[in-house]
This record gives structure tokens, C-alpha cells and sequence, in this order.
């Protein structure tokens, strides 16, 4: 059995390029997969310590975070697309209305 | 008693008059005008029935009720107060009969007669107060009322700066009165403390008047006297006494019902009354020397500023071509008669207040008349000035005689040594005029050799007479100087007229001892002497007085005749025979004319010395400087600080997302750094 450490690793990495990509890429469905490589970062650590610990409490804590990025993702999509009427593209640069 | 219930009644009518007549005044035949007469009617003779009460008992109404503290709200009639009730409701309702013929074409007829009728409830407040706050809330009251209708027509800008002018000349005394409430506020506190060191009983009404009578002798001297001169200050605001008189002339861009109100029953008396319902406290007043400075005694300044007043008004008097404003300048000189009278108190005692509340009675008599006459003219004609009239005795028959009733009146002639039952022979103005010439100020010029007093007596009684019968003579004789259609006035307007005229000329014959002896009653004699011994004051008793004016010389009693008759002469010589012309006199190559005609350049040293250079160039200037310079320059510094600072600042708030999560992921960075760091140290 591979040692916890590697399990967090792996994760520490795919959520660091999760953050980069939240904070360069332009495009709104990129940052979305984004996210949800972030979560899923986060989802790997809890099951690799549920594991280390033998407890069941990290799985069941997994199956909620999966079920709040899939609404997350309904909500997320469903916000780009109108943007996408409204504005014939997803680029997140454009929507800045909120400012100064 | 019935009447004890129903007093409250008085002031509270034309105050119902005031609001009935503003709200629905304008859907009521003549603009609501009946409801304050109906009212003021009512009140008159509820105020009649408590004089009566009074006369027959002798004892004052006395109605209090706790208000809050140690204050209370109460009514208390007394023999001044009931005097002054009368003359109040009676003039004033006599000069609301004679508004609604006079104001009959001005559409603004339901707020005239809803402030007239507040104005009146005022004065009735202030007559009727038993304690100095109430007295002073009705006091201001009046002052508002007075600003409301000297500019009653707004749209003039005269008439607008007119009141404008009155309110904040008046407002100068008005100051002075409530920092000498202040000050016998806190003093009356001092006294009751000292007497109950564990808290003044309820019960004790600080302000009332009859507990400041009672403990006057309690209160520190010198505070007295400041007290009562900060009191008197307020009445030579309100009764337009030198130098505050300004704003009286100016007084006439009203409605002159307006003005015969103000002039006659309320307002202008309200000075007066303060300082005859105060009198004990100004006669224990002495002069005290305060940081070095020698204040003189309270009375003899009243003496001194009301004699100089009746002298000074009365020459501007002579000059004036404007009807209402030489009948002005006579009410400011006879108010001054009234003050006179009042300071002689310190000789005379009680009978002072007698004097000048008789003169006061007497004077709203021919002045609202003269007033009201003028109103008459002035209806007919359709303008002020003197020099276009002329004539008009032929077209106007009862105002001209009326008005000559007044003017005899106002110019005091009468027949001297003639009594009758021991009342002088002659008009009201020459039996309560001589009562102060002789009566006051020779007595006290024969007590103290302060001749003084006697001679501004003396001195205005003549001009008085001359600007009077110059009044009369360029009015209504001689031959029409300008094509105009004169009419008698409604009757309305001359039934009011006759009345007041013919109390003009009786009033005083009939009512001199009993009315003297009746006001003298207001207070108890004794108690007068030895707050007077307080005050340093030596007041000589009934028999003194009688023994010095009987032993006075013949020419003491012909002088006053003398003057008003010999005014008369030199006034008809001029003015109606023209064997001296006017012009050559009236021209401003004649130095005392062009003073007189300059009204002793008062506009120049009021206004523009006093107001547009000192007060406005000096001090107004200096606080806009510091305002606008100092002030509003840290305001505007510190403002426009945070405003710069937030100009660069929210330059962070890109909007875009992205940037937002950026930060957010550097800051959880640099916690999450901080805190790792934190652990190896």
C-alpha cells in the first residue's frame, strides 16, 4: 500500500493547476473544469486519509462534495450559457460590469 | 366665584378665533372677520365682569395650576391687570369692527383677522400671566405676531424688510428680558435652597409673581439691579424706547388697522406693563458699582431714558410728511411720557404706576382713533403723504372732527386750576399728561433738584402739540393741494371712530381719581416703602405729595396749558394762517431741519454704521473668514483626502472575477505562509 504522502501530492498538484487555471484561462467552461479539478483535489485527500485512518466518515464526506460540484456545475453552466445569449461568448474578460 | 372659573376663557377665545378663522375663514362672508370680533366681544366682557369683581372685592383673581418643576401656568388679575384687560379687549375689538369696513378689498382678509386675532390673544396672555415665563411666552408670541402683519403685505419689499426690521430690533430687547429671567431664575433658586437645603417643597413656583414680591428683599442687590435693567431692556424693545425705537416708524408698512393695533392696545403697552408689573422689584433696585462702573439706581434710568425718548421722538415728529409716521413718532414720545412716569416711582411710589397706566389707558384712546382716522384718510384719499391732502374737512366731516377730538387730546389741552369734584377740566390726554408733569416729575424735581425729568416733560408737551395740530391743519384745512375724491369712510368705520373719540375726550375727566386710586391699589403701599428703603429710594406718602403739589407755584399748573395751547398757535400760525412759510423753515439749508428731516441720521448710524459696517463689515466678515477659510477649510481638506485616496483605490475593483480569485488565492498564500513561519520561529 502506497504511503498517504503520495496520495497528497498527487492532489497538492492537481489542485495547483486548478488554481492556475482559475486565475489565467478566459474561457468560462475552462474555468469551470477548473474548479472542478480543485474539488476533486480536495476529494482525493479526504479519501486518501479515510483510508490511512480506516474511517468512513471521509467517503461519506466525498459522495456530498460530489453531489454539491454537480450542482455547483448545473448553476455554474447554466450562468454561462445565458451570459453566451446575451454576449455570443463565454470570455470572462468581457464580463467585468461590476467594477469601478 | 363664577367669574374665577370662566377667566381662562379670555385668551383661550381669540386663540379658537385664530385657528376657526385660518381654516375656514376663506369660505365665510367677509374673510371669517366676525368670528374674532364674536370671540374678542365674549372676552371683553368676561373682562368686564372680572374688573367689576375686582372693583367691588378688592381682591385679585388668582388661578395657578402646576405645569412642570417649579414652574406653573396660571392667571392672576389684579387691579393693574384688570385695567389693562379692558383697555385690550375693548380697543382691540373696536379696531376689528372697524377692519372688516378697512380691509373690505383685500383678498388676504381670513389670515388678517386669524392674526389679528392671535396677536390679540397674546397681549391678553402677557396682561393675564402670573408668573415672568408665561409672561414672556405671550411676550414673544406678540413679537411674531407683529412680525406677521407689519409685513402683512409681503409682496412689498418694504413691508417685508419693515417687519423684518421690528422682529429682530425688538429681538434685541427680548435677549436682554430672558437673560434677566435667567438671572432671577437662578437667584430665586439660591433664596428657596437656602431656605430648604433639602430641596425647594412643591408647591413653590419660582417665577410666580407674588413669590418674587415676597422674597425680593432676599434676593443679592446688585443682581436685582441687573435683573431689572436686563427687564427693562426688554421693554424699551418692545415699547420703543431710545435706542431701540427704530423699528416703530417702519411699523406703519402694515395695514394701518395694523398699526392703531399695535400702537394703541397691544404691543407698545406691553413695555410698560413689564415694568408696572415688576414695579416692586424696580423700586428696591439700587445703584450698585459692579467692577469699578457706577450702575445707577433702575428707575432713575427708566426716568431718564423714557423723559429723553418722549423729547427726542416728538422733535422727528415735527418734520415727518407721512401721516402714519408722525402719529409714530408720537406714540414712541408718549410711551416715553409713560417710562417718565414710571421712573418717577422712586419719589412718588405706587402713585407712579397709577400715572402711567392712566396715561397708558388714555393714550390707547386717541392714538387708535387717530389711527383709525388716518386709516380713514388715507382709505378716501389713497395716499400717506400730508403735503397732498388738504381740505378734506368738507368732505370728511366725522374723521376730521374725531381726529380733532384726538388731537386735543394728544396735544393735552384742557383748563387748568378749574376741578370739579376734584377732577381736572379737560381732554384725557391733558388730565393724565399734567398728572406726570405735575404730579410726577415736578414733585420729583421739587425732592431731589433733579429738574431733569421736568423739563422733557415740558419740552416734548410743546412739540407735541406743534407736529399734532401741523397734522391736523395741513390735513383737513386750507385748499385741496392735489385733485383726488375724497369720501366719508363706512359706518363701520366712523361709529368706531365716534366712540373712540368721544372716550378720547371724557375717558379722563370721569375716571381720574377713581382710576388712580384704583391701580394703586395693585400693590400694598407699605410693602412699597420698605422695598423702596432697599433700593435707597425715599418715597414720600399720599399727604407729602398732596402738601407739595398744593404748595406748588401757579406757574407749575399753567405750564403744561401754556405749552400745548402756545403748540397749537404756532402750528395754525404756520400751517393753516401760512404767515410764515413752510418752505422757509422746511428747507435743507436750515441745519436743524435737515437733522430732524435726516431723523438725526439714525439710518446712517444704525444701519450703516452700526449694522453694514461694524456689524456686517467687522464681525460678519470675520466669521465667514474663519468659517469658510478655517473651518470649511479642514473640512474640505480632510474630505477631499478621502476622496483622492478612494480615487486611487477603486482602481481595485476591476470587475473581473479572475482578478478576485487571484487575490484571494495569494492572500489564503501568505496566511498560510505567516503562519508556517510563526510555527518555526
Amino acid at each position: 500500500m502506497l504511503p498517504v504522502s503520495y496520495y497528497l501530492i498527487v492532489a497538492a498538484i492537481v489542485f495547483c493547476i486548478g488554481a492556475y487555471g482559475v486565475m489565467t484561462l478566459r474561457s468560462g467552461i475552462m474555468i469551470m473544469m477548473c474548479i472542478e479539478l480543485m474539488l476533486n483535489a480536495a476529494n482525493i485527500n479526504l479519501i486518501a486519509f479515510a483510508s490511512h485512518f480506516s474511517q468512513v466518515n471521509g467517503h461519506v464526506f466525498v459522495l456530498f462534495s460530489i453531489a454539491l460540484a454537480a450542482a455547483e456545475a448545473a448553476i455554474g453552466f447554466a450562468i454561462l450559457m445565458s451570459i453566451f445569449r446575451s454576449k455570443n461568448n463565454v470570455n470572462i474578460d468581457n464580463i467585468n460590469i461590476l467594477r469601478w | 366665584m363664577a367669574v374665577d372659573n370662566i377667566v381662562y376663557l379670555i385668551p383661550i377665545l381669540p386663540v379658537l378665533a385664530f385657528v376657526l378663522t385660518l381654516a375656514f375663514g376663506k369660505k365665510l362672508p367677509s374673510g371669517g372677520g366676525y368670528i374674532p370680533i364674536l370671540a374678542i366681544a365674549i372676552s371683553c366682557i368676561i373682562s368686564i365682569l372680572a374688573f367689576l369683581q375686582i372693583y367691588k372685592t378688592g381682591i385679585p383673581i388668582e388661578v395657578s395650576a402646576h405645569w412642570f418643576s417649579v414652574l406653573n401656568v396660571g392667571i392672576f388679575i389684579d387691579p393693574l391687570a384688570s385695567v389693562m384687560l379692558l383697555m385690550v379687549s375693548f380697543v382691540s375689538l373696536l379696531i376689528h369692527i372697524y377692519a372688516i369696513g378697512y380691509m373690505a378689498h383685500d383678498p388676504g382678509k381670513p389670515r388678517y383677522f386669524a392674526e389679528t386675532a392671535l396677536f390679540t390673544a397674546a397681549m391678553l396672555g402677557v396682561v393675564l400671566a402670573d408668573n415672568i415665563l408665561q409672561f414672556f411666552i405671550s411676550w414673544e408670541l406678540v413679537g411674531l405676531c407683529s412680525y406677521l402683519l407689519i409685513g402683512f403685505w409681503f409682496r412689498k419689499p418694504t413691508a417685508a424688510a419693515a417687519g423684518k426690521k421690528a422682529f429682530l430690533t425688538t429681538r434685541v430687547g427680548d435677549v436682554l428680558f430672558l437673560a434677566g429671567i435667567v438671572i432671577l431664575y437662578s437667584s430665586m433658586r439660591d433664596v428657596f435652597l437656602e431656605r430648604f437645603p433639602a430641596g425647594i417643597p412643591d408647591g413653590i413656583y419660582l417665577l410666580q409673581f407674588s413669590t418674587i414680591f415676597e422674597n425680593i428683599s432676599h434676593i443679592d442687590p446688585t443682581h436685582l439691579t441687573i435683573i431689572t435693567l436686563l427687564f427693562f431692556g426688554g421693554a424699551v424693545g418692545k415699547s420703543g424706547q431710545f435706542p431701540l425705537h427704530v423699528w416703530l416708524p417702519d411699523a406703519m408698512e402694515g395695514p394701518t388697522t395694523v398699526s392703531a393695533l399695535i400702537h394703541a392696545a397691544t404691543m407698545v403697552t406691553a413695555g410698560v406693563y413689564l415694568v408696572a408689573r415688576t414695579f416692586p422689584m424696580f423700586i428696591a433696585s439700587p445703584a450698585v458699582e459692579l467692577a469699578g462702573i457706577t450702575i445707577p439706581a433702575t428707575l432713575t434710568v427708566v426716568a431718564y431714558i423714557g423723559g429723553f425718548t418722549a423729547l427726542f421722538a416728538s422733535t422727528m415728529g415735527l418734520v415727518m410728511n407721512d401721516l402714519k409716521r408722525v402719529l409714530a413718532f408720537s406714540t414712541i414720545s408718549q410711551l416715553g411720557y409713560m417710562m417718565l412716569a414710571l421712573g418717577m416711582g422712586s419719589v412718588i411710589g405706587v402713585a407712579a404706576v397709577g400715572f402711567a397706566m392712566f396715561h397708558l389707558i388714555n393714550h390707547a384712546f386717541f392714538k387708535a382713533c387717530l389711527f383709525l382716522c388716518a386709516g380713514s384718510v388715507i382709505h378716501s384719499t389713497g395716499t400717506n403723504d400730508l403735503r397732498e391732502m388738504g381740505g378734506l374737512m368738507s368732505k370728511m366731516k366725522i374723521t376730521g372732527i374725531t381726529m380733532l377730538f384726538s388731537s386735543l387730546a394728544l396735544a393735552g389741552i384742557g383748563i387748568p386750576f378749574l376741578k370739579i369734584a376734584g377732577t381736572p377740566i379737560g381732554t384725557s390726554g391733558f388730565v393724565s399728561k399734567d398728572a406726570i408733569i405735575v404730579e410726577g416729575s415736578y414733585v420729583f424735581a421739587h425732592m431731589t433738584n433733579d429738574w431733569i425729568p421736568f423739563a422733557f416733560g415740558i419740552l416734548a408737551a410743546l412739540l407735541t402739540a406743534i407736529y399734532t395740530f401741523r397734522l391736523w391743519f395741513m390735513a383737513f384745512t386750507g385748499k385741496p393741494r392735489q385733485e383726488r375724491h375724497p369720501h366719508e369712510s363706512p359706518a363701520t368705520m366712523t361709529g368706531v371712530l365716534s366712540i373712540l373719540a368721544a372716550f378720547a375726550l371724557v375717558f379722563g375727566m370721569l375716571t381720574f381719581l377713581p382710576f388712580t386710586d384704583f391701580v394703586g391699589h395693585t400693590y400694598d403701599h407699605e410693602e412699597i416703602h420698605h422695598l423702596a428703603v432697599l433700593g435707597g429710594n425715599h418715597v414720600i406718602d399720599h399727604h407729602e405729595l398732596h402738601d407739595v403739589v398744593h404748595h406748588a407755584s401757579p406757574i407749575i399748573f399753567l405750564l403744561p396749558v401754556i405749552v400745548g395751547v402756545g403748540g397749537l398757535l404756532i402750528a395754525w400760525v404756520i400751517y393753516n394762517r401760512r404767515w410764515v412759510s413752510v418752505a422757509s423753515i422746511g428747507n435743507m439749508q436750515n441745519p436743524l431741519f435737515a437733522i430732524l428731516a435726516k431723523r438725526y441720521y439714525q439710518h446712517e448710524i444704525f444701519i450703516e454704521l452700526i449694522s453694514l459696517k461694524f456689524t456686517y463689515g467687522v464681525l460678519a466678515l470675520t466669521s465667514e473668514f474663519s468659517d469658510r477659510k478655517i473651518v470649511d477649510g479642514i473640512i474640505d481638506g480632510i474630505s477631499s483626502f478621502i476622496i483622492g485616496g478612494a480615487e486611487v483605490l477603486k482602481k481595485i475593483q476591476t470587475g473581473v472575477v479572475q482578478n478576485y480569485a487571484t487575490a484571494t488565492v495569494l492572500g489564503v498564500g501568505l496566511i498560510a505562509l505567516i503562519l508556517s513561519f510563526r510555527g518555526m520561529i
